[in-house]
Parts: structure tokens; sequence; C-alpha cells
């Protein structure tokens, strides 16, 4: 499974990107249930968010959803944090 | 890929309102409260601002007398969201305590009242809504954050990561950059997105240095004109996050890239990104802000932000205005407060023209 994420806006309006590939790791199973949940409560295009608040977009094997601060779901949170951590 | 979202103007129609209605109304009936909520209060908001601004605009009611005046002291809360996300967090300052040990804390809720100052000494505005709203902010929220923001009700700060960014209630400009959203929130309302959201963003900008500017008692020409100033970690190579004196020339850096930023029309960015680059082509109207200023020198808040002032609050500024839009009516409020003929219009206008907006 590739995750990717791509953070837009904020204050500074700097973009970060970031992917995972989860295929031969160990902890696979737990990043492709925290994937799925994270798509699951995503939006098809794009919300505008509170001002200077951060953007997001979140692919899964092809499948993107949007979602903005700071109305983000827990799975969303940590998924967007973790891939922003842990990708490169 | 991101979905093409650029136009001509950099403007475009389906994201024209902050939050579209159609998804509030949507996210309002969702079984999630988390969701639910916010859009209901926000959809109320909305309704309740909309309503505000025609009548305040179509029957002129501004100046109406309230009930009770406002007080000309600020009413600040600060919150801790103990490196959560739930907001508004654990109250840990309120209004006529004592400093306490947490720096952060200390430096947000001066930050509220510098903000507060300068909206009431120079504009005879109280508070953000001009009707004495009580002043709330939320420090230390999640971990490692890195961003500040104004959520239509409050302020929320980050500790940053350490790395890249500080605390972002270190610069005092950033506090006046998120109040000031609540202001244009409570007045022209600005459309985040493309020019009107570019507007949004200059406005935060200038009133957030003009608010740097009132604390240190500086004038246009000893001011640093910087946003951010001291927020990027000592390894960053860059001084702040945006210059209004030389816009992209803030920040030039290994990990975070050039600052984008274009100073005239010349260089403007379309971009669906970003809100369509909000934060990339506001430093053409930061730069012409910049420019009438120094043209006029003293302080700054007495003249050119007197009248960008008059534009934002004044009722005639559209939600959807372009950056031509304002600028001539800029040149309406120096005509109007200082006098036809009057420095302040050449000032004013030869700035636009040097930025390369032309006013109708």
């Amino acid at each position: 499974m590739r995750i990717q994420v791509r953070r837009t806006g904020g204050f500074a309006g700097i973009e970060r990107y970031a992917e995972v590939d989860t295929s031969g790791r160990p902890d696979a199973a737990e990043w492709q249930a925290l994937a799925e949940r994270a798509v699951a409560s995503g939006r098809g295009t794009p919300p505008v968010g509170v001002p200077d608040g951060f953007s997001y977009q979140i692919t899964v094997d092809g499948t993107t959803v949007y979602c903005s601060d700071p109305r983000l779901t827990d799975e969303q949170r940590r998924l967007i944090t973790r891939v922003l951590k842990e990708g490169a | 890929m991101v979905p093409d979202m650029t136009t001509n103007g950099g403007f475009e129609p389906v994201f024209c309102t902050v939050v579209p209605p159609h998804v509030l109304d949507k996210l309002a009936r969702n079984d999630d409260p988390a969701l639910a909520g916010p859009a209901r209060r926000t959809l109320m908001r909305d309704s309740e601002l909309r309503g505000r601004r025609r009548v305040t605009t179509e029957f002129a009611l501004a100046a109406a007398p309230t009930a009770k005046a406002p007080s000309d002291r600020p009413l600040r809360t600060i919150y801790d969201a103990g490196h959560g996300t739930a907001l508004p967090g654990t109250e840990v300052r309120g209004e006529g305590t004592d400093p306490g040990q947490d720096a952060t804390v200390n430096r947000a809720f001066a930050g509220l009242g510098a903000t507060f100052e300068l909206f009431l000494k120079a504009y005879a505005r109280h508070s953000i809504d001009g009707d004495g709203l009580p002043l709330d902010a939320t420090v230390h929220y999640d971990e490692n954050y890195n961003n500040a923001f104004w959520n239509g009700e409050q302020m929320v700060f980050g500790d940053g990561d350490g790395e890249i960014f500080l605390d972002f209630t270190i610069p005092i400009d950033v506090i006046g950059h998120e109040l000031t959203h609540g202001v244009t929130q409570y007045t022209a309302n600005l459309t985040y997105y493309g020019q009107p959201g570019a507007l949004n963003e200059s406005m935060s900008d200038v009133f957030g240095s003009l608010i740097k500017q009132y604390t240190l008692g500086q004038t246009a020409a000893e001011a640093d004109w910087l946003i951010g100033a001291g927020l990027l970690a000592p390894s960053v190579s860059g001084k702040a996050l945006r210059s209004m004196k030389e816009p992209g020339s803030a920040y030039d850096d290994d990990v975070l890239g050039k600052d984008p930023q274009p100073a005239t029309m010349d260089d403007y960015v379309r971009t669906g990104r970003d809100n369509g680059g909000v934060h990339i082509n506001s430093g053409i109207p930061n730069h012409a802000f910049y420019l009438a200023a120094t043209a006029l020198g003293g302080h700054a808040w007495e003249k050119a932000g007197r009248i960008w002032y008059d534009v934002l609050t004044g009722g005639e500024l559209s939600d959807r205005a372009m950056f031509t839009d304002f600028a001539a009516l800029t040149v309406k409020a120096a005509r109007e407060r200082f006098g036809d003929g009057g420095e302040e219009l050449q000032a004013v206008s030869k700035a636009w023209e040097q930025v390369g907006v032309r006013i109708p």
C-alpha cells in the first residue's frame, strides 16, 4: 500500500509532502487499517478551511481525499503525523 | 494530484465562501458531534454576520449606539491544550491575574493586549468585533505543531518543532496576524481563496506588523516590515516568513525552499494550492502598504494604517474583492479622510502603480 500526504497552507504557506510504501514492512497491517479509516472519513473535494489552517491531501493507492485543520478525525491526524514524520 | 483550481483571476466561484454552505449543512447533520458542533456554530455565526453586515452597510447603522458601551479594557483568557487538539483546553490565565511560569502563556496574553490596544487607540475599535468580544487563545496545541491559526472563534498556537519553527507566540506580529483574521471576519469577511483570500492574508500581515510597530513605538523608517521574525529555528537560513519591504527575500533554505512571494503583479502566482496562493500573492498588497507607509513617513498606523482600516471596516469592500477593487477603495478613503490633492492620496495611488495594480 502506498500512502501519500501533502500538506499545504498554514501561517507560513509552506508545502510539505511525504509518502510511505507499506509493502514488506512488519507493521503493514497497522498502516493499512489506519489509512483505510482515515480515507473513509475524508472528502472528495478540498474543504476551504480556517484562516492559516493546514489543508491536507491524502492519497492511498491512487484514491485521494481531502481534509483541513482543525476538523480532522483522530485517524486522519494520526496518519498525517506518521507519514510526514516517517515517510520520505 | 491537486485538481487544477487555477483560473484567470486566480479565483474559482466554487470556492467562494470560507466553507461552502452546503458542506456546512451536511456537516451540521453529521452523527459525530466533533464535526457537527463546529459546523452548526459556523452556520449560526455566518448568518448572524451576513445579517449584521447587510444591516450595517445598507442602513448605515455602524455607529448606532449600543445599549451598553463596550469596555476600554480587554477581556483575555489563555487556555492550554496540553499538546492535545481539544479546544479550547484548560484555562491557565484570565484577566487581572499576574504572569505565571509559562512564558508562552504570558506572551500570548501580552500579545492579545497589544492587539486590543492598537485597534482601540489608533482606530477606536473595541476588540475584534468592535463590541468588546472576549479574546481567547489556546497555546501548546498538538505536539511539535508548526502552525498558528484562527478557527473563527479563537486563536490557536503551536509550539513549533524546534527544528524549523520555534514557538508561534514569539513574534507579536503573528499574534496580531491571527487576531486580525477575526477583525476581517467581523467586517469585510474577505473570502479565503484567490485574490480576496490574499487580501485577507495581507490585512493580517499589515495590522500584525502595525501592532509590532505600535508596541515598539517605531516609525515606518525604523520598522523591519518582517512577518514572523524570531520564529525560524537558528539552523534555518532566513530572517522571517515574509517581508513586506522585499517580498520574496524572507528565507532561502535547504529544507524550507525559497520565499515564494511576489512584490508586483508581473510575478503574480496562479495556483490552486494554499487556497489559491493566499500566502503567496499577499506579497503584492503587502508591498503596496509598505510603499505608501514609507512614502508618508512617521507612524504607519496613523495615515496608511488608517486608510487601510477605513476600507476594511467601511462596508464598501466586497467579500469577493479583487486587488483593483481594494486599491480603488484605498484611494477613495485617502481622499475622504485626508483631502483631495493631499500627500496621502498621492502616496497611496503611487504605491499601487508601483506594484502594478491598475485602478479602474
